[in-house]
């Protein structure tokens, strides 16, 4: 008895038309991220579920990142494109310290830089959101968000990622004041912006991701928060619902 | 014989020294001498193809990178100089990305840029735009015309023609020798001089307001106002357009800004005053 | 549509280009000039993909400045003018980026005294014709060319024939084109004519 192998049958295969591949080196890792700035501090915050599908990958892997010069930044979307945008960034403030006898990278000049370096592969972007939190030069908390090929705006808060569309009317809200009125003024006066203390924003942050992870099967696991002040980069890590 | 022995010959054997090499030529890029800096490519045959499969979703609504769109613009030429007015709002598909978009570039202190399409390229290559016109302030000891720096922008977006970017700007600025003046131009390359342009999603509407009321002799602040009210009504019937708007005058001193306008406030109060928009019910 | 129209009459020729320049379903500007000046007996006229128009006639343009400086300003003839243009667009439609232009140049010889107008499209295909036109405008045009136009023509009986051309333009064309501008190019050089 002839038996024919495997690899012969498909030797003796004649190739008629190319096989066509498309060029997709993009994936979605989900998970979702958030920075707040406040008066003399800032906040970025993210969970640690990492996604593939319906698959979860991990329960956790950090999102958010303390990049050095008082500055933590989280590029979220495709995994790794984040990470090498960030070990990117991470390498040239090195850099920068080196050529410049350890100065520090002012909060304006690392925003503008992430834009070049995000505008650098205009044609073949990193499929991440960014953001950048820390102090600017006044001490004041600062937030600066990105779009994929780097456009970008500094901001009072920002949600990005998976449960961004979530996340952002709440903030709308909650940090300010859209929509809300001075009770007794019939809608007429708008509630005017004050800023939120550490303790407001933190509890803020807990309560939006808890929702989040409630309503979006991306979010998850843990909630990592980062938090600038004039004293350095602390975390707080508390966890989410897991299933 | 000279590219054999280069061949078998190890230019840096010292492993930490290439490492600094390496990172030092990432750093230092090389003297630019043409007028735009490298952008990475796919390393595939049609980076076109692939930027679109991925980014565009007028073709592929499901793709993943949306990039920001719609909008409305416009400026215009009058006996007081330039009025220019924006909206601000970004799109990612339905999605509102935000509300305060800053649509209006800063150039420098006499130029002003506008943008409309994509935002990322707007406010790189109008940045870009004003190191080139310092640059030429330095070599020339004078100020740049806006044609020269019009120019200078449509000759670069040109370089880039159908590769994807996306823009519709409008260069505006007063000069000695040119008085105020004002340039479209576009992500195909076309570069117009013009008293008038409206750009964007809800182009149409600012257009049809702009237009019956507009007049050369219009003071400075009936030209403000003029402004403010055309984008007030693209924001009304363009979905893609709102938030607040951005108002500028510039005249020979340069520019002078005039202010952020919400248009959830300000449109009851113009309703009210001018007893307009009774479509909609108090 | 842009429309771009010429003529060659006795004593020169007349090329008319539409005013409006549209971008979607807005027109942006209703005094636009789609011709360039090459040298002084030379006009090109031009229509196609916004944007290459404008580089590519400035292109030429240049080149042929050039060609008059070189040359110790001795001109380059109508015929040599469109063979370079020619050659220019038979060069780029073989490349990976070609010149979306179509164009008309009139020009007048001021060896021979004659006029001319020579038809040039994207393509690289290049005709001398009495008359000629570039998109849509062709269809209304050349029909009213084949019915009255005379070879020993005056200036001014050539300029009838195209108020007669723009009339129907005007009455049939479902966009408005802004009217147009009128160039003369004869042995006195070129001019642009008040018209309509």
């Amino acid at each position: 008895m002839s038996r024919t192998t495997v690899a012969s049958e498909y030797s003796a295969e004649i190739q008629s038309t190319p096989i066509e591949h498309r060029f997709n080196p993009y994936s979605d890792n989900g998970g979702t991220v958030l920075g707040i700035a406040g008066k003399d501090f800032a906040v970025l915050a993210g969970d640690t579920r990492h996604v593939t599908g319906y698959n979860i990958n991990s329960r956790y892997e950090p999102r958010v990142f303390d990049v050095g010069d008082n500055i933590v930044m989280t590029a979220n979307g495709f995994a790794a494109d984040g990470k090498a945008l960030i070990d990117r960034f991470k390498n040239q403030i090195k850099w920068y310290k080196f050529n410049n006898g350890g100065k520090k990278l002012e909060m304006q000049s690392a925003a503008r830089y992430i834009q070049q370096l995000l505008y650098g592969k205009r044609f073949f972007p990193y499929y991440v959101s960014t953001l950048i939190a820390g102090l600017d030069e006044e001490g004041r908390g600062a937030v600066y968000s990105y779009d994929p090929v780097g456009s970008y705006e500094r901001e009072q808060c920002r949600a990005g990622g998976a449960a961004a569309s979530l996340i952002m009317p709440f903030l709308d809200n909650q940090v300010n004041f859209k929509n809300q009125f001075i009770p007794g003024t019939d809608g007429k006066e708008k509630r005017p912006f004050e800023y939120l203390s550490l303790q407001e924003v933190i509890e803020l942050v807990k309560d939006a991701f808890n929702s989040a992870a409630e309503r979006h099967i991306h979010v998850g696991d843990g909630l990592e928060i980062l938090i600038v002040t004039k004293d350095g980069v602390r975390t707080e890590y508390s966890p989410l619902k897991r299933d | 014989m000279n590219s054999i022995a280069k061949q078998y010959t190890q230019g840096n054997v010292n492993p930490v020294s290439r490492e600094i090499n390496d990172a030092m030529a990432e750093l230092a890029t090389p003297p630019q001498l043409g007028l735009a800096p490298t952008l990475q490519l796919p390393p595939i045959s049609q980076p076109t193809d692939f930027l679109r499969a991925h980014t565009d979703d007028a073709t592929n609504p499901d793709c993943k990178i949306k990039i920001a769109h719609g909008t409305t613009t416009l400026a215009f030429r009058f006996q007081g100089g330039i009025i220019v007015a924006v909206d601000s709002r970004a799109t990612a598909g339905n999605w509102i990305a935000s509300q305060t978009v800053n649509k209006v570039i800063r150039i420098n202190p006499k130029l002003l840029g506008t943008m409309a399409g994509g935002a990322a390229d707007c406010q790189y290559w109008e940045t870009w735009l004003g190191s080139q016109c310092r640059l030429y302030e330095l070599r020339n000891k004078e100020r740049i015309s806006v044609a020269a720096a019009s120019k200078i922008l449509s000759n670069l977006v040109y370089e880039y023609k159908g590769m994807g970017l996306s823009m519709g700007t409008m260069i505006c600025g007063v000069t000695k020798k040119e008085g105020p003046t004002i340039f479209y131009v576009d992500s195909d390359g076309t570069r117009l001089k013009g008293d008038l342009f409206c750009v964007g999603s809800g182009q149409t509407f600012a257009y049809g307001v702009l237009d019956s009321d507009y007049k050369w002799d219009l003071t400075v602040e009936e030209a403000l106002y003029l402004g403010k009210r055309s984008i007030l009504a693209a924001t009304h019937r363009d979905a893609y357009s709102g938030g607040s708007i951005n108002l500028y005058h510039v005249s020979e001193e340069g520019w002078e800004y005039h202010g952020n306008y919400n248009v959830g406030d300000i449109f009851w109060d113009i309703k009210a005053k001018e007893h307009s928009f009774v479509n909609v019910e108090t | 549509m842009d429309i771009i129209i010429g003529l060659t009459v006795k004593e020169g020729t007349i090329i008319a280009t539409s005013k409006a320049a549209t971008r979607g379903i807005s027109i942006l500007k209703d005094n636009d000039d789609k011709t360039r000046q090459l040298n002084s007996h030379n006009l090109i006229a031009y229509t196609g993909e916004s944007g290459d128009t404008v580089q590519f006639a400035e292109y030429i343009q240049a080149n042929i400045q050039l060609s008059t400086m070189r040359e110790n300003e001795i001109e380059l003839s109508p015929k040599a003018v469109a063979s370079f243009v020619r050659n220019q667009l038979a060069t780029s439609i073989r490349s990976r980026k070609p010149y979306q232009v179509n164009a008309l140049i009139g020009g007048y010889d001021t060896k021979t005294q004659k006029p001319s107008l020579s038809w040039v499209d994207y393509l690289g295909t290049y005709v001398e014709l009495p008359y000629g036109a570039h998109g849509y405008s062709a269809f209304y045009c050349t029909s009213l060319f084949d019915k009255h136009y005379r070879k020993d023509m005056t200036i001014d009986e050539g300029l009838k024939l195209l108020q007669m051309c723009v009339d129907e333009l005007n009455r049939r064309m479902p966009i408005d084109f802004k009217g147009v501008y009128v160039k003369i190019v004869d042995a006195e050089g070129i001019r642009q004519i008040d018209f309509n």
